[in-house]
C-alpha cells in the first residue's frame, strides 16, 4: 500500500528530475572547478536528452496501468545509465567549443548558464515534490483524526 | 549533489594557491642571496594544476574537482642583471636574478581571483539546492 502511495502520480518523475539535476550539479561544479587547468575539455550531459528518457517512460507507464499510477521504468541512454535502485550513472560528453592556448576549452558564460537553469529545474522539480507531499500529510492526517 | 561542495572547495583551494604563488613572485622579484648572503637567487614559482582531487575519500570523488600537482620553482626563469658593485658578480658585473614580471604577475592574480569567484558562485547553488531539499519534509 505504501508502495502506491510513493509512486503515485508524478512523484516518480519528480524524483527522477531531482536526482538527474542533483547529479548534474557535481558535473557543473566540475567543470568550473577546472576552468584554469590545462588540457581540460568541460563535459555536460544533455538535459533535453534525460527528459525525452523521462517522457517515454511516462508514456509507457501510462500504456502499462492505464491510468497515472506506478513505477516508471526508465531506459537509459547513451549519456545517462539507470541503474536498479534508480540512481543514475553518467557518461558525460564534450562540451566542444574553441580550444584556447592551455588547451582547455572553457566558457565561463555557457558553464553560469547552464548552472542557473539547471538549478532553476531543480526547484521546480522540489517545489511541485514538496507540494505533494503537503497533500500527502494533510490526507494522513485526517484519517487519524 | 552531496560531492559538489568538495568540489567546489578543491577549486577554491587550487585558485587561492595560484594567488599566493603570485604574491610570492612579486615579493622576491629582486632576491638574489639568501639570509645568510650566499647566492640563491629566487625562482619564479609556478604552479601546475591537474583535475581530480586525490584527498577525496570515495574513488568517485577522486576523479572530480581540482588540484595542485606541483609547485614548480623554475630555475630558467633567471635574467642577467647589471650589478657591479655586487659580491656575486661576474668578470662584467652582471649576476642572474629572478626574471619576474610584475604585470604579468597581475595578471594571474586576476584570473585566480575571477576563478575564485565562480567557484564560489558554484558551491552557492550547491548550498541552495541542500537547503531545498531539506525543506521537503521539514
Amino acid at each position: 500500500m505504501l508502495q502506491k502511495t510513493i509512486q503515485a502520480g508524478s512523484l516518480p518523475a519528480l524524483e527522477a528530475m531531482m536526482r538527474f539535476t542533483g547529479q548534474r550539479q557535481r558535473l557543473l561544479a566540475h567543470n568550473i572547478a577546472n576552468l584554469t587547468t590545462p588540457d581540460f575539455q568541460a563535459k555536460d550531459v544533455s538535459p533535453q536528452g534525460f527528459q525525452e528518457m523521462l517522457g517515454e517512460a511516462v508514456a509507457k507507464r501510462r500504456k502499462r496501468t492505464g491510468g497515472v499510477d506506478g513505477g516508471l521504468d526508465m531506459r537509459g541512454s547513451r549519456e545517462v545509465k539507470v541503474r536498479r535502485d534508480g540512481s543514475l550513472s553518467f557518461r558525460p560528453s564534450d562540451s566542444g567549443g574553441v580550444l584556447l592556448h592551455d588547451r582547455n576549452n572553457r566558457d565561463v558564460e555557457r558553464l553560469m548558464q547552464d548552472m542557473t537553469e539547471n538549478y532553476g529545474m531543480y526547484r521546480v522539480a522540489n517545489d511541485l515534490m514538496r507540494a505533494r507531499m503537503g497533500v500527502l500529510r494533510t490526507a494522513i492526517s485526517q484519517r487519524v483524526g | 549533489m552531496f560531492g559538489s561542495l568538495d568540489i567546489s572547495t578543491s577549486g577554491m583551494v587550487a585558485q587561492r594557491i595560484r594567488l599566493t604563488a603570485a604574491s610570492a613572485n612579486i615579493a622576491g622579484a629582486n632576491v638574489v642571496e639568501d639570509q645568510y648572503g650566499n647566492y640563491a637567487p629566487f625562482l619564479r614559482r609556478e604552479v601546475m594544476l591537474a583535475s581530480g582531487d586525490p584527498s577525496a575519500t570515495s574513488r568517485d570523488g577522486q576523479s572530480l574537482g581540482v588540484h595542485v600537482r606541483e609547485v614548480y620553482q623554475n630555475p630558467d626563469a633567471l635574467r642577467a642583471r647589471y650589478m657591479p658593485s655586487s659580491p656575486h658578480a661576474d668578470e662584467n658585473g652582471y649576476v642572474m636574478g629572478p626574471d619576474i614580471s610584475s604585470v604579468a604577475e597581475q595578471v594571474d592574480a586576476m584570473e585566480a581571483s575571477r576563478a575564485y569567484e565562480a567557484n564560489v558562485a558554484a558551491a552557492e547553488v550547491s548550498k541552495a539546492m541542500l537547503a531545498q531539499a531539506l525543506r521537503l519534509i521539514a
